[in-house]
């Protein structure tokens, strides 16, 4: 049996049998009578100086066991740059931050005393747009801004640019400068998406032997406990961090927040304490997907060859840096993706406003990206007469191409793709009947993600009952990856079967280092280092085996839970007999490996203020969504959606496919529902399920996809993370499709009923961003 | 105040405030966490219960107005070692489950929502989902496998009848 | 969760312990869909609550010949029920059957949706409107029927001393229609509905639910429709031209649409009302 024979199969989940029982216990339902409940005092203002804070009457109050402040955890946290107190400290730079916490028998006493807190807050005029915050006399959200600590080198930054990244190649000016260009530009802006997982974020933290131990519905848990360290000021070894199943993440969860708290007080109380936000607190202080605004340029030929693109994109971090400090470098490798071109420049910032801070979403960066450069191709090809699938079948990248940092791409992959989607599309049919006299659209759209590799660890061990046990930080988020990829992983290497393969709960006291489970990287990275650890596990066994059968290891395989000889089925021994050997003779069967980043390289000098400068794996997608638009009430219902993915090989098909269909219809939330607007006084308008609008079943199609293997990858057997990028290019395909529905230019998302049909009544505004220089170089920090 | 009603089969007396929503006394009282306490506001169907053989949302539903009532939660769907409900046992059997924290509520409105419809069209399944979100799934395979469900108990039925049972 | 406080709560046995319960500042649970929210949104919850769901006579739909009467706590599915088929009534199935979500209808109650005064896009309350309905009030002189329109825009008042107890409709229509127009296909609240009724004189109740804050009937365009030659619009798209002439409401801006939106869509509203009308009394 091959590898991959061994390995691909569509292994139904072991976890989905409690979870339809309602027997698995997430974090939030792991509340016990003797746990004390945490509430925060959240700030009401958006922007402010904090005249007067003291916490202490709330001590008075029945039931409370502790409050604390920010005086009680000092420590900044961060991602570049350390910006972020765990509890506001002086300032206040959003509505919602947290400033103080009690802690007390029960959740009722605990916000009852809330009231008790003295705090005097001087408000100061909020800075809410990214247009403001740019101002050169803006008002600074981090006066401090020059003394926070420098994690990463190489951004540029000052006052309200959190960070600022670039990548150039070629001579840009030259190529806009040719007489045989005709120049398109474009300008875009969207809103921002709240993750709504199900379960919010909450955290148990209790105080163990000296150390902190907290339980938590998180993606990273190594995050948390060097954040935890980090701001109570401990070595980061004191923290314990496990995490029970997590009812979805989507990026929400993959940065600390709350954890912390619950560890400073229970090394306060010596009691186990529970936080857990609120539906209210969730989706008003949501690290969303960042609201963005970006103009793009570009110098196309007669022929359709783009010769040059320069593009500025503005990312509203909100309040704090956050994820957005690393995803400025995203932009390189998405809106400079998906097609061949001349000479690049494109620069990304990341800005302060007194808004919520946002963080990381599902093919972050990636999604609104996309949006801009597949409407900003359509509207080249309009102006420029190009049939827009001959201009994409023309331009996309193929083998040997450069990227915006001067990586070269590998392989024929997008090209193809669009011809397989053509095949879809041509078994599938179109559905132009069920416009049934509306206004309809097709359109089919591409993008470029990645997966997100940097370092894992795992450890398997081989048990005498011939089961294994791997061990990880890996965190079942929903995704599947910790139930179904990983055990077939383990099981195709060792010649089990998955359901012998114990997959161990994330505990950064028992696993390796890991940076989460996010960036589609969990069956790539800790698939590899799994296969690195059962490739250690293998030559003992064989070694052990060999000793037994008097024959050479190399000539030993594993398969059924035998240890054969090659070319004799039946032969040999089996596996709990070798193991039982192997513990009598040598010592237990254990293996560890490790993986990272190859940290492909980049051309010298293209990126600057970049975190990765160059994508190990590149992921494409080939997406294409039918649409009708009612012009009376603005109503755009998806008659059909395509998709082509690129899976490099698909472990667990089946799997994909659940991903496929549950991430497009998030890019439908995003594309056609899902709106978050901040008021006058700086909150998130959309705070519950009546005003965020997500999609129900009835909005919603049955995606057909096609999964197109063999694109080259790093990953294990050839795999690529499946589970991030179907939510890409869903508001590209979308807002394409809409566009030529009703022959307006849309530049904004999301496409509600009202902005479709104030786009028909050309009532909408179309962005225009005075903030955003005419010369390109004026809009960088040089 | 003491309300009385029936918990998944057995007598349940509760001395405590009135108004309380039944999913704070099946979560917090009962610790059956089954019932998701997502949205707190009758839109996410996270929190459904049956109420007298009636799916209905628990978070909007004061334990005053429950005398005498007799209510089914997930847990006593399908108790200790019982069966799965053909619902639950096809939702595994199709891989339909992700995150998983709206299933409890899905199962509990589409159980009761199959033994009142037996003939639902596809269409009729989306229109009885419109108080259950799923945030991860794209809710597609839900749909595939409730209608699989339902054409599994009809051949059932017809079987049955035919054999003159 | 449950507060230690000892809070007055009445399961009334008749419609008079309610209303006395309500004289003393009781509060009426219904449902309970819209009242169990308040602490979600930093409002307490009442002190002294007087429930209905022990008064047989509230949950009961009474349907004669010429009349029906329908018990303030019939929940929106038990509604849909027992009228879907009856014609005439397809509006009120339709708002029925198309509120909120199924779990909601089948605990929020006729009673509930029209006392909850701030609830403007709340759906019964137009079509009641358009179907020609009366309520009656309990109070502590007795019953006392009023027009719905009185009721919706006086019931503040109205219900600091009485109970609405029925809704009371004639059984004159031929056809009703409730166009309810939500952002996506179901589950949210409307931002426009359009509920018409015809009656056996080619008569048409035409009330707009959700633009403004307080349901109201669209006179002029009822005078519109009965200036019409044979005293209807001759088609659908007459009838959407006419909404589109006589649009005299005041949109309200809100989270989910701003007012314009809420005006812009109604002559389609219409339209598709007119349509529905022609296609269930099979004028078309």
């Amino acid at each position: 049996m091959s590898e991959a024979s061994a390995t691909v199969m569509n292994l139904p989940r072991r976890d989905a049998q409690d979870k339809l029982r309602g027997r698995t216990k997430y974090t939030n339902d792991r509340a016990r009578p003797d746990m004390l409940h945490a509430v925060l005092l959240r700030s009401t203002v958006p922007a402010g100086r904090i005249v007067r804070l003291d916490a202490s009457p709330a001590l008075a109050c029945p039931g409370v066991r502790a409050v604390a402040t920010g005086a009680d955890a000092p420590g900044l946290y961060g991602i570049g740059i350390t910006d972020h107190p765990l509890l506001a400290i002086d300032t206040i730079r959003y509505h919602g931050e947290p400033i103080a916490v009690v802690a007390a028998e029960t959740e009722e006493q605990a916000r009852s005393a809330l009231a008790a807190i003295i705090l005097e807050i001087e408000p100061l005029a909020p800075v809410l747009t990214m247009a403001e915050a740019l101002e050169p006399s803006a008002r600074l959200i981090h006066e401090d801004w020059r003394g926070y600590e420098v994690i990463t080198e190489g951004g540029a930054r000052t006052g309200n640019i959190a960070w600022e990244a670039k990548s150039s190649r070629g001579d840009v000016d030259a190529a806009f400068a040719r007489p045989d260009v005709r120049i398109v530009e474009s300008s875009f802006s969207v809103g921002r998406q709240s993750h709504v997982p199900f379960e919010p974020r909450v955290a148990i933290g209790s105080w163990e032997d000296g150390r902190a131990h907290i339980q938590t519905s998180t993606q990273v848990p190594w995050t948390v406990r060097n954040v935890t360290g980090r701001v109570m000021q401990l070595p980061p070894g004191r923290v314990r961090v496990t995490v029970p199943p997590v009812g979805g993440g989507f990026g929400l969860k993959f940065d600390a927040s709350i954890e912390p708290i619950t560890a400073l007080l229970a090394r306060m109380t010596g009691r186990s304490v529970m936080l857990e936000n609120t539906r209210q607190e969730e989706m008003a202080t949501c690290l969303c997907r960042e609201n963005a605004e970006i103009r793009i340029r570009s110098a196309v030929t007669a022929e359709g060859e783009i010769v040059g693109r320069e593009a500025v994109v503005l990312m509203d971090c909100g309040a704090y840096g956050g994820e957005q400090v690393f995803l400025t470098t995203m932009t390189a490798h998405t809106l400079g993706g998906n097609y061949r071109v001349g000479a690049t420049r494109l620069v990304s910032r990341a800005v302060y406003t007194n808004t919520p801070p946002n963080g990381a979403f599902r093919a972050c960066n990636g999604v609104y990206n996309t949006f801009a450069l597949e409407r900003h191709t359509d509207e080249i090809c309009d102006f420029l007469g190009f049939d827009p699938m001959e201009f994409r079948k023309k331009n996309v990248l193929g083998d040997g191409d450069l990227g915006p940092t001067g990586q070269v791409f590998e392989d024929d992959v997008l090209g193809p793709m669009l011809d397989r989607m053509e095949t879809l599309r041509a078994k599938t049919g179109t559905l132009e009947a069920k416009a049934d006299g509306r206004l309809y659209g097709m359109a089919t759209t591409v993008g470029t993600w990645f997966v997100f590799t940097g370092p894992s660890a795992a450890t398997v061990n081989l048990n005498a009952d011939g089961s294994a046990t791997l061990v990880t930080s890996g965190v079942e988020i929903g995704s599947g990856t910790m139930m179904q990829s990983l055990p077939q992983i383990v099981a195709g290497q060792l010649g089990l079967s998955p359901d012998q393969v114990i997959v161990r709960e994330a505990d950064t006291d028992a696993a390796g280092l890991d940076v989460g489970v996010g960036g589609g990287r969990t069956t790539v990275s800790i698939g590899a280092a799994s296969i690195s650890a059962c490739a250690e596990v293998k030559e003992k066994l064989l070694r052990a085996a060999g000793e037994m059968l008097q024959t050479r290891p190399e000539d030993l395989v594993l398969q059924g839970g035998r240890v054969e000889i090659s070319g004799r089925p039946g032969s040999g021994t089996t596996i709990p007999a070798v193991v039982a050997h192997a513990q009598a003779s040598t010592g237990p069967i254990t293996g560890s490996g490790a993986f990272t980043a190859k940290n492909t390289p980049a051309m010298a000098g293209c990126a600057m203020g970049h975190f990765i400068d160059a994508l190990d794996i590149p992921v494409f997608v080939v997406h294409e969504a039918e649409v009708a638009v009612d012009p009376d009430t603005g109503h755009v219902e998806v008659l059909a959606y395509r998709v082509v993915q690129d899976v490099g090989r698909a472990l667990n098909p089946r799997a994909v496919m659940g991903q496929i269909q549950g991430g497009v219809v998030q890019g439908l939330g995003y594309a056609l529902h899902e709106e978050v607007t901040i008021t006058a006084d700086g909150r998130i308008a959309q705070d519950d399920f009546e005003t965020y609008r997500l999609p129900l079943a009835g909005d919603v199609v049955p995606v057909v996809a096609d999964l197109y293997e063999g694109a080259p990858s790093l990953g294990p057997l050839g795999a690529k993370g499946a589970g991030e990028v179907p939510i890409l290019a869903v508001g590209a395909a979308i807002a394409c499709a809409v566009s030529r529905a009703i022959g307006k230019p849309v530049r904004q998302l999301p496409l509600t009923p009202p902005r479709v049909l104030r786009l028909l009544h050309d009532r909408e505004p179309q962005p225009d961003f005075p903030h955003i220089a005419p010369g390109w170089a004026t809009n960088t920090l040089g | 105040m003491t309300v009385t009603f029936r918990l998944n089969g057995e007598d349940y007396r509760f001395r405590d405030d009135p108004m309380t929503p039944l999913v704070d006394i099946l979560r917090q009282e009962r610790f059956l966490t089954g019932t998701k306490a997502v949205c707190r506001e009758g839109f996410c169907g996270a929190c459904t219960v049956h109420v007298d053989a009636e799916a209905v949302p628990s978070c909007l539903k004061p334990v005053g107005l429950l005398e005498g009532c007799e209510v089914v939660t997930i847990e006593g769907l399908s108790a200790g070692h019982q069966a799965l409900h053909p619902l639950q046992a096809a939702f595994e059997a199709a891989d339909a489950v992700q995150c998983g924290m709206c299933f409890p509520g899905m199962v509990m409105s589409l159980s009761a929502f199959m033994r009142d419809n037996p003939d639902a069209s596809r269409a009729d399944i989306k229109a009885a989902m419109v108080g259950n979100i799923c945030r991860c799934t794209g809710y597609e395979r839900i749909v595939d496998t409730v209608a699989d469900c339902l054409a599994q108990q009809l051949h059932t039925a017809k079987v049955a009848g035919g054999a003159g049972v | 969760m449950a507060q230690s406080m000892e809070r007055s709560f009445i399961a009334a046995g008749s419609i008079e312990e309610a209303v006395a319960s309500r004289m003393v500042g009781a509060v009426v649970l219904a449902g309970g869909t819209w009242l169990m929210r308040d602490p979600l949104r930093g409002v307490e919850l009442p002190e002294a609550v007087v429930t209905l769901h022990r008064i047989p006579f509230l949950s009961e739909v009474i349907i004669d010949a010429d009349h029906m009467v329908i018990g303030a706590g019939v929940t929106h599915e038990a509604l849909g029920k027992a009228l879907r088929g009856i014609a005439g009534f397809e509006a009120l199935v339709g708002a029925a059957e198309g509120a909120a979500n199924p779990g909601i209808r089948r605990v929020a109650t006729i009673g509930g949706n029209l006392c909850s005064i701030d609830f403007a896009e709340a759906d019964l309350a137009p079509a009641l409107l358009a179907c020609g309905a009366a309520v009656e009030l309990e109070t502590t002189s007795g019953a006392k029927r009023i027009d719905i329109a009185d009721f919706l825009n006086d019931r503040r008042a109205l219900l600091e001393q009485a109970i609405l107890t029925k809704i009371l409709l004639r059984r004159d229509l031929i056809a009703s229609a409730h166009i309810r127009l939500p952002l996506r296909k179901a589950g949210d609240y409307p931002v426009a509905i359009v509920s018409m009724a015809l009656d056996a004189d080619k008569c048409c109740r035409i009330a707009v639910g959700s633009v403004e804050p307080v349901a109201r009937r669209w006179t002029a365009l009822e005078q519109a429709f009965a200036g019409e030659p044979g005293g209807f619009p001759r088609d659908a798209e007459r009838a959407a031209a006419l909404a589109a002439e006589h649009n005299d409401f005041q949109g309200r801006d809100g989270t989910e649409a701003e007012g314009w939106y809420r005006l812009q869509v109604l002559p389609v509203l219409v339209k598709r009302g007119v349509a529905a009308l022609r296609a269930t009394e099979g004028l078309a």
